[in-house]
């Protein structure tokens, strides 16, 4: 039966000269799990918020919502605020409630429900969810993960008919994400819930979608089951299939004509049945042999934050020589964020050594090692600005920099055109996109034109296309001899852009290499390719080479 | 432990007695009680940086009154030619004692009283009011933590390194500015998850897990005939001193030695309770 049904939707904000949507028409079954698709900016989040009455933003609409039938202008209140459940994507800023117990019972208190009632259904959410645990707690006690499930079980205490999800992993560390995915897959299989959601970690929920719309700059491009979906996409431009499953992106690169696959088993059936693997190794130009002088070096180095307290790094040793791009994978709280800090000399090592470009960064003086020097950029990108505009915050700088103030202006201008962000600069730094901040933000650290970059987590939050460009940006830089290293969960992104690559585990790192030793070493903890390709091919990391091999060895003769 | 009510209306009569009070026995009495009480409910580390931070405040309040006002008739010494009295030095220091006490008292109601607590008194009687309470409570933490990060990564990405005290005053201010659009900006959100799930429907309820003892009800009464004798003190003359132009005395008779001791009694009162209480957990749990 059909629960909500899109026709001919049209939206446009205020003061924009672009429509938002335009012309959308779709149905939703009961008990589909529907995943939306496209770019950032394509209009997914505006659909989504003109779906709940309750957050449609103000502007320009045509073309009408049905829920059960009903036009959304004529549902009555109640229905329109509990039987459509909304979840964000930040899981701080949707907690209102001090206490767990007290958030899950907030909706239910609106819905002006008995105390008896809502003892049993927050009991009841709270089991199903796995709560019981942390019930009693703060709420600013939980970790990301928790949060987002508590925001979860506190909107299906509601008991709503369909659950709209916007971007609710995008803040959350992979594994806590596969928990929240699983959670959600759950109420759908199990409790038959109808599930709208958008999604940057396509690899996972791709597969468990019944039906998935495509949306491209406003406008509904293709909306269907994923095999066909994925088939359909072969052709279209890159910013949307950049970010589907690897599984599709080889089947999309191969362009034969076989069944799409989905996950990775499938496209482990894929190859065995039809390609060939007498070249099992794909040849790759070897690095000249670094013998550049030493950019970052630690030796030996100790760290923990209190005395009483136990060690964040433990004797930790690292060589990065100049111009490498060199990534450090790691788990939460591994201690990756307090290496950076020590590098960035903002923690300071009880035992063992630091040197930058050869200096022990002890002896650097004031703001010697920052100017020109090295900079860190924070894991989250909004904590960097501080003034009303981009280009204010820029401008700023003079102060610290010193210098004339025409030449920063021009050299802002540069920096904005390297980073094609010339049109942003006078834009709020809070209105860009997460890609948009982040790249933003590397603007300004790039205005003190420092040798080494060392960067936090940048690819969290920024959907497939900006993991691109920050990519070869990345590659960029480093090929103005920018030394460039950066600390992440992000396995697929760090094995696309690194030089060699290290695994941070229980206060040190454990393993370090070339991204094609490193991965191929590894069974568990490695690109998504790799662990399709791993049966056929012997150093396939990323999805372009599993392609190229594939095409060298031809498909199998039968 | 207590209801709500109780705990509200302690602090209530608590906050009062000391604002309206320049009594030095009792503001003393008040600042006592409220750091007792502080210093069994947070931790150690964190109570000791406090009382170090209050001292601080305390002299720089204290010193503000006798540099602006010179009312009093013993002169200790001339700044600019204005004389410095020792009646205005003592003024300073009872009306900082007595805001010190009122802070100390705040940080405990903060503490004692959550956000579910406060919304449970006052959700039935003004809606309204109580979800700006809740929110502002909620936020208090969330703004401390994004100070702590806007301040960490201005650092870290180098360019703010102070070595001198107007630049970390000027990044000080810098990070407040920002803050500010920082909190706009969440509370827009928090706003659309609250009206995304409901609120605002009428005959809305009010959740509690708190149930009225009889124990509370003892409490009510108690504090009932606290204020009865607190007003007859007052009315005795008790709590009245003056500073200028010379200094009051405090009269000692055994009524009001009494009186005073039962004043203490009343400040101290939570935080004998919350001792008592610990002393008899470890009891308990020793004899596991």
């Amino acid at each position: 039966m059909e629960i909500l049904r899109i026709e001919n939707l049209s939206f446009s904000y205020p003061l924009r000269d672009t429509a938002a949507l335009s012309d959308v028409s779709f149905q939703v079954k009961e008990g589909e799990f529907i995943l939306l698709c496209g770019e950032s900016g394509c209009g997914k989040t505006t659909l989504l918020k003109l779906i709940k009455r309750e957050l449609a933003p103000q502007g320009e609409k045509s073309g009408a919502i049905y829920y059960r039938g009903v036009r959304q202008d004529d549902l009555d209140e109640r229905t329109s605020a509990c039987k459509i459940g909304f979840v964000m994507q930040n899981p701080e800023n949707q907690i209102v409630t001090e206490k767990v117990w007290h958030e899950l019972a907030f909706g239910l208190e609106n819905m002006g429900l008995q105390t008896e009632k809502i003892r049993r259904r927050v009991g009841e959410m709270a089991s199903f969810f796995g709560i019981q645990n942390w019930f009693r707690k703060k709420t600013d006690e939980l970790s990301g993960g928790q949060k987002q499930i508590l925001n979860l079980a506190a909107v299906m205490a509601m008991q709503p008919e369909i659950l709209i999800l916007d971007e609710p992993t995008s803040q959350l560390d992979p594994i806590a994400a596969s928990d929240f995915i699983a959670t959600i897959s759950k109420l759908n299989q199990d409790m038959g819930l109808t599930i709208l959601m958008t999604e940057h970690r396509l690899e996972e929920v791709f597969p468990l979608a019944d039906r998935v719309l495509v949306m491209k700059k406003g406008k509904v491009l293709l909306f269907d089951e994923p095999r066909l979906v994925g088939n359909k996409l072969k052709n279209a431009d890159n910013g949307i299939s950049q970010g589907l499953p690897s599984a599709i992106r080889i089947y999309q690169g191969l362009n034969d004509n076989m069944p799409c696959p989905l996950t990775v088993k499938e496209g482990r059936e894929l190859l065995a049945d039809n390609y060939d693997n007498r070249v099992r190794r794909l040849h790759r130009g070897k690095k000249a042999p670094a013998d550049a002088e030493t950019a970052i070096e630690l030796r030996g180095v100790w760290f923990r934050y209190l005395k009483e307290s136990p060690d964040i790094i433990e004797d930790t040793s690292l060589t990065v020589k100049k111009g490498e791009l060199v990534c450090l994978l790691g788990g939460n709280g591994s201690g990756k964020t307090t290496l950076l800090n020590i590098i960035a000399g903002a923690n300071r090592p009880y035992k063992g050594r630091v040197k930058i470009f050869g200096k022990n960064i002890r002896k650097y003086k004031g703001r010697e090692l920052y100017v020109n020097g090295l900079t860190l950029l924070p894991q989250n990108p909004q904590t960097v600005f501080i003034k009303e505009t981009v280009r204010d915050d820029y401008l700023e700088l003079s102060k610290v920099l010193g210098g004339d103030l025409n030449a920063l202006q021009r050299r802002i201008d540069q920096i904005a055109e390297l980073l094609s962000i010339s049109d942003l600069l006078d834009v709020h730094p809070y209105d860009l996109s997460g890609g948009e901040q982040q790249k933003a933000a590397i603007g300004k650290i790039l205005l003190s034109e420092p040798r080494i970059i060392l960067l936090d987590e940048p690819t969290k939050g920024i959907d497939a296309g900006y993991k691109e460009q920050l990519c070869s940006l990345l590659k960029d830089l480093q090929k103005r001899g920018i030394t460039i290293m950066l600390v992440s969960h992000d396995i697929e992104f760090c094995a696309r852009v690194a030089d060699r690559c290290g695994m941070f585990f229980d206060h040190t790192i454990i393993s370090f290499g070339e991204p094609e030793e490193f991965f191929c070493n590894n069974n568990f903890y490695t690109t998504v390719a790799n662990r399709i390709s791993r049966a056929m091919f012997d150093n396939a990391i990323t999805t372009e080479d599993v392609i190229e091999l594939c095409r060298e060895n031809g498909r199998r003769s039968e | 432990m207590f209801h709500p009510l109780v705990i509200f209306s302690y602090f209530v009569i608590v906050l009062f007695v000391t604002m309206f009070t320049s009594h030095p026995v009792f503001l003393l009495c008040s600042l006592a009680g409220g750091v007792a009480f502080c210093g069994v409910l947070s931790a150690r580390r964190q109570f000791l940086s406090d009382i170090g931070f209050y001292i601080v405040v305390f002299i720089l309040l204290s010193l503000a009154n006798p540099l602006f006002s010179h009312n009093g008739e013993t002169i200790l010494f001339f700044i600019n030619d204005n004389p410095v009295t020792k009646e205005a030095l003592i003024y300073g220091e009872f009306i900082a004692v007595m805001i010190i006490a009122v802070i100390f008292w705040c940080k405990c109601l903060n503490e004692v009283m959550s956000t579910d607590k406060t919304l449970y008194l006052f959700g039935r009687v003004v809606p309204k009011l109580s979800l700006l309470l809740t929110m502002a409570l909620r936020f208090i933490p969330l703004f401390k933590r994004q100070a702590e990060k806007i301040n960490k990564s201005q650092k870290t990405m180098g360019f703010y390194a102070a070595d001198n005290l107007p630049d970390k005053v000027g990044g000080a201010m810098r990070i407040f500015d920002s803050l500010i659009g920082w909190s706009i900006e969440n509370s827009l959100e928090t706003a659309d998850s609250m009206k995304a799930r409901g609120y605002g429907l009428p005959e809305r309820t009010t959740f509690s897990i708190f149930t009225f003892r009889l124990d509370d009800a003892f409490m009510l009464g108690l504090m009932a005939i606290y204020l009865l004798i607190f007003i007859a003190g007052k009315s005795a003359g008790f709590l009245s001193f003056h500073f200028y132009p010379t200094l009051g005395r405090v009269g000692i008779t055994e009524l009001s030695a009494a009186f005073y001791a039962f004043m203490a009694l009343f400040m101290f009162f939570p935080t004998l309770i919350e001792i008592k209480e610990q002393i008899k957990w470890k009891y308990l749990e020793s004899k596991i």
